[in-house]
């Protein structure tokens, strides 16, 4: 399992990438692999607000359908309308996938680094 | 070292529906999943009356014949978990186990209801990972979701549903539309009265309940109902045509036809629920016709009745044409 060090993550199991006040969102290596193989993801539209702790959209796999929850407050900058045709990338490279950016951000959920991340998921 | 593991389930909680609308029971379902606590297990069980429930990702009018599902009363709903189309009637019982995730588990779940088929004299067995098979024909689809540290798996049981309303209705509506989704997967049912012919809901309400003291070593206790005021908005959402329609789900539609005064092409994207963009392609004599198609149908929910009102405003001046564009779509049961 993989969880690179220059990312921060959330106890929803989404990773968080800070560029200037823009944070690229998208799930873990260890989101992807509990929920097996996605079949599908409903995406936000470009313009939408997000809020920190609230859902953006979902996923739905071979063994359940999950939210996804934004950990940041903002204005979603940019959607990436690839994971409609091809959800399964965030199976193959859930760290290379963002699945929104955000902008314009004014709250945060509780961000942990990498190592207490995967402190976390060794509990589960 | 063995590290000692998470709380296992102290306690078994029941709740029984006494609601048949689906937007309620399923608004009382996400409730009670938030309510469930942290050492606990709670079984609801509810009934909907004349209801299509499709999945969380799924295209309504790929996967059902709205139109005449509505026209002979019954309703369509729209679930939070994955997977495909199901009818439901009062000859089937829904049951959801609901739990925080981390006590999920789909084989004592299902043996739940393995067990109270058993008593019930009917052997059954699993087939892949969601199906309950009878005589090698499936009775009991199952669908999970989670949020918030709480899942739930929830499934049907026929029991003796109306078998030729489901096929009528679980088909796709005669619209052709090009849909990113998840399809539903065709079986072949059967109903448990088939083999216990006998049999009713409320007796396979009383086996559950008992299989799931059994099966899980614990007492059941009735289930604290959830709050109504808590209940009613979230099933103002599950009723609504936004929810049912039109989520994030972007399709588009496509239909055809040769009239006396020339040939119609229409092309529809349809995005969350209402139309994004009409191309319209006609050899009609008047050459502004496409155009003021795609005007009117521009921003038109994505209903018969609707796109119908927008054409009649449209081209109150071409009476013949508009009643012969009304009759096309009538006969695609966009409903």
């Amino acid at each position: 399992m993989n969880f690179p060090a220059e990312l921060k993550y959330t106890r929803h199991h989404l990773w968080v990438k800070m560029d200037g006040n823009t944070a690229s969102v998208g799930i873990t290596d260890y989101a992807q692999d509990a929920l097996g193989s996605i079949v599908f993801i409903n995406l936000p539209q470009e313009g939408d607000a997000t809020t920190a702790g609230e859902s953006f959209g979902d996923v739905e796999s071979v063994k359940t359908s999950s939210e996804l929850i934004c950990p940041v407050s903002g204005t979603i900058c940019a959607v990436n309308e690839d994971l409609a045709d091809m959800p399964d990338d965030l199976n193959l490279a859930p760290y290379r996938h963002w699945i929104i950016k955000v902008d314009q951000i004014s709250g945060t959920e509780e961000l942990l680094d990498a190592d207490a991340y995967q402190a976390l998921c060794a509990q589960k | 070292m063995n590290r000692p593991g998470p709380p296992a389930i102290q306690q078994l909680q029941l709740f029984r529906s006494t609601s048949t609308d689906p937007y309620y029971n399923l608004a009382l379902e996400q409730r009670l999943m938030e309510a469930v606590p942290e050492d606990c297990c709670t079984l609801y069980l509810w009934q909907n009356q004349h209801t299509v429930v499709i999945g969380r990702s799924q295209n309504a009018w790929r996967e059902c014949r709205t139109a005449l599902l509505k026209e002979e009363g019954g309703a369509l709903a729209r679930r939070l978990s994955g997977g495909g189309a199901v009818y439901h009637d009062l000859g089937n019982l829904n049951f959801t186990f609901l739990m925080p995730s981390r006590h999920f588990d789909l084989d004592r779940q299902l043996e739940v209801i393995a067990r109270a088929c058993a008593q019930a004299g009917i052997q059954v067995r699993r087939s892949g990972r969601n199906d309950l098979l009878a005589g090698g024909r499936k009775f009991s689809g199952s669908a999970f979701y989670r949020a918030g540290g709480k899942s739930y798996h929830h499934g049907t049981l026929m029991v003796r549903v109306d078998k030729e309303r489901l096929n009528r209705y679980l088909s796709p509506s005669a619209a052709k539309l090009e849909a990113k989704g998840v399809p539903s997967v065709q079986a072949r049912v059967a109903n448990l009265a088939d083999y216990a012919p006998d049999l009713t809901c409320q007796d396979m309400d009383g086996l559950l309940e008992a299989s799931f003291a059994e099966v899980y070593g614990l007492p059941v206790r009735p289930a604290p109902a959830p709050e109504k005021a808590s209940v009613e908005p979230l099933r103002q959402r599950n009723a609504s045509w936004e929810w049912v329609y039109g989520p994030r789900l972007p399709f588009s539609f496509q239909c055809e036809r040769r009239f006396p005064w020339g040939e119609v092409q229409l092309q529809l994207n349809v995005e969350r629920g209402r139309v994004s963009e009409a191309r319209v392609y006609s050899d009609a004599m008047d050459w502004l016709l496409p155009s003021r198609l795609e005007r009117a149908l521009t921003g038109v929910p994505f209903v018969f009745e609707a796109l119908c009102r927008s054409l009649e405003g449209e081209l109150s001046d071409l009476p013949q044409m508009c009643q012969d564009l009304c009759l096309m779509l009538k006969e695609q049961e966009i409903g």
